[in-house]
C-alpha cells in the first residue's frame, strides 16, 4: 500500500503519537507507517510512544465475559476457515482420467519405488509428532475416539502427500487411520485406504468421504504384514486402484 | 525476542496451525480486558460481547499476519478490538476500513525491547495510577482518539484547541504513561503547540 505522501522525520516523530492512539487519518497513517518501516533513523521515541498507546486498554477495569460468549466463539472458529488455510487449500485430488488409464500400467505400488517424498515420512513420523501433534490436540478434544487411540497408541506413522497430513496409529490389534482437514473431494470421490505388504500386494482398508475436522477410520486390516500405507480417491471402492496416491507413509519407519 | 514475545509466537504458532483450543487460551488470558476496552467504546454490554466475538474471529482468520518479531499479540488483539469497536461508533459519523486498519495495527511498533520488559513489569494498578495522574486535558484528549475514535483534528475541533495543541496533548499523556513505567524522564521534541505540521507535509 502506498499512500502517495511523503512525510519526513520530524513530521513523523511529531504525529506519532496521535498514529499509535488510531487519531490520525487513513492516508496519513499510511504515510506514518511508510516512513517508519523504511527509515534508517531509530525514531526511538516515536516508537516507544506507539507502544505506549498500545497500553492503553489495560489501564480499564477488566470485565468478565458473559457464560455462553466462549462457546459461541469456538463455534464460529469451527466454521471460519483461516485466510492462509483458505488460500492454500490444494485443487481436489485428481481422479485419473479415462483417457489416461487406458494404456496398460503396473499399478503405482508395483513400480517398486514409492514417490521420493516416502523417504522423508520416516523423519517426519518423528519431527512431527511434537510440532503437528501438539497443534492436533485441540481438535482432537471434540473427538474423545481420535484421543483414545492416540493414548493408547503402540506406534503411530506419519503420512503425508497433497490430499495432506494425517497418521497411522497401531495400538493393539487394532489399526487407524486419523487425518485433519483432508483436502475437499469433489462430488461422488472418495478416499480409499491402503495397505501394501513388501512384496506390492495392496489390500483396500477402508474408505473416507468427509473430510471436514478430524477424520478417524478403523482400518479393516492389521498392519501385520504391511510396510506401507496410502491413500488414493476414487470414484467407488475398487480392489485395486490405478490411481496415484495423494497420501502415504512408511510403516516400517 | 524476549520471553513474552517467544510465548506470544508459540502461541500463534498454535493459533495459525488450526489449534482452536490455542485461541481459546488466548480469549481466556485477554477477554476480560476485551470486553472492557470494547465496551468503554460501544457503551452497552451486548454490542461489546459481539465486537470481542468478531475481534478473537478475526485473530483467527488473519493470524498469519501476525509477527511477533513487530508487536506483542495482546497488543495487535487489543487494538482489533478496539477497530472493531470504533468501527460501530463512527458508523453515525464515518466508516474506517477495518481490515486495512486490523494489518497497519501490526506495523505500528517493531521490537522494542525497553518498553517491553516496563510492560512485563508493569501491573494494571501502576497503568491506572499513571492514567489517573493525567491532567484532565491530556486524559480527555487520549480519550476522545483511543475510545471514541476521533482524529486528533477532530479532538482539537471538540474540545476548542488547534491541532497542534490536541496533538501535543496527546504526546504528553504517551510520555507520562511511557515514563511512569519505564521511570525516564521524557525527552520532549522541540516544536511549540504551534507548529505542528498541520497537513503533514502537505
Amino acid at each position: 500500500m502506498n499512500s502517495q505522501l511523503t512525510i519526513d522525520c520530524a513530521t513523523a516523530d511529531e504525529v506519532a503519537a496521535a498514529y499509535g492512539l488510531g487519531a490520525v487519518d487513513g492516508t496519513d497513517a499510511i504515510a506514518v507507517e511508510e516512513h517508519l518501516d523504511g527509515c534508517s533513523q531509530p525514531h526511538a521515541e516515536a516508537r516507544d510512544l506507539i507502544v505506549a498507546a498500545s497500553i492503553v486498554p489495560f489501564a480499564l477495569e477488566p470485565v468478565a465475559p458473559s457464560p455462553g460468549l466462549r462457546d459461541r466463539l469456538m463455534a464460529s472458529l469451527a466454521e471460519t476457515p483461516q485466510d492462509h488455510r483458505s488460500a492454500a487449500v490444494a485443487e481436489p485430488p485428481r481422479v485419473a482420467r479415462v483417457a489416461e488409464v487406458m494404456a496398460p500400467r503396473r499399478p503405482w505400488w508395483q513400480l517398486g519405488q514409492l514417490p521420493s517424498a516416502l523417504a522423508a515420512v520416516g523423519l517426519a513420523a518423528v519431527i512431527g509428532l511434537g510440532a503437528w501433534g501438539a497443534s492436533l490436540n485441540g481438535q482432537l478434544a471434540e473427538r474423545d475416539a481420535a484421543l483414545r487411540a492416540v493414548a493408547s497408541a503402540d506406534a503411530a506413522f506419519a503420512a503425508e502427500g497433497e490430499a495432506g497430513r494425517g497418521w497411522v496409529i497401531q495400538t493393539g490389534d487394532q489399526a487407524l487411520f486419523m487425518a485433519d482437514e483432508l483436502a475437499d473431494l469433489a462430488a461422488g470421490q472418495l478416499y480409499e485406504l491402503w495397505l501394501i505388504d513388501g512384496d506390492g500386494n495392496a489390500v483396500a482398508a477402508g474408505t473416507l468421504t468427509d473430510t471436514d475436522g478430524v477424520a478417524l477410520v478403523t482400518l479393516e486390516q492389521t498392519l501385520d504384514d504391511a510396510t506401507t500405507f496410502a491413500v488414493t480417491v476414487e470414484i467407488e471402492r475398487v480392489e485395486q486402484s490405478v490411481n496415484d496416491p495423494v497420501m502415504v507413509a512408511a510403516l516400517d519407519a | 525476542m524476549n520471553e513474552d514475545r517467544r510465548d506470544d509466537a508459540r502461541l500463534a504458532d498454535r493459533v495459525r496451525s488450526g489449534d482452536r483450543e490455542a485461541l481459546g487460551e488466548l480469549y481466556d488470558r485477554y477477554a476480560g480486558m476485551a470486553i472492557a476496552t470494547a465496551l468503554r467504546v460501544v457503551g452497552a454490554r451486548e454490542e461489546a460481547e459481539d465486537v470481542v466475538h468478531d475481534a478473537f474471529v478475526a485473530v483467527w482468520r488473519k493470524i498469519d499476519r501476525f509477527d511477533a518479531e513487530r508487536g506483542a499479540l495482546r497488543s495487535w488483539l487489543m487494538t482489533v478490538v478496539r477497530n472493531r469497536a470504533i468501527d460501530r461508533v463512527r458508523a453515525r459519523r464515518v466508516s474506517i476500513e477495518i481490515e486495512d486498519a486490523d494489518e497497519r495495527s501490526l506495523l505500528r511498533s517493531g521490537p522494542n525491547p525497553t518498553m517491553d520488559a516496563a510492560l512485563k513489569r508493569a501491573s494494571a494498578g501502576d497503568l491506572r495510577s499513571a492514567m489517573a495522574q493525567l491532567p484532565d486535558d491530556q486524559r480527555r484528549a487520549l480519550e476522545l482518539a483511543y475510545f471514541e475514535g476521533y482524529t486528533y483534528r477532530e479532538v482539537a475541533e471538540l474540545t476548542g484547541v488547534p491541532p497542534g495543541t490536541a496533538n501535543g496533548r496527546l504526546r504528553l499523556a504517551l510520555g507520562k504513561l511511557r515514563d511512569a513505567l519505564v521511570g525516564t524522564a521524557a525527552a520532549p521534541l522541540p516544536i511549540g503547540e504551534a507548529s505542528l505540521r498541520e497537513d503533514l507535509g502537505r
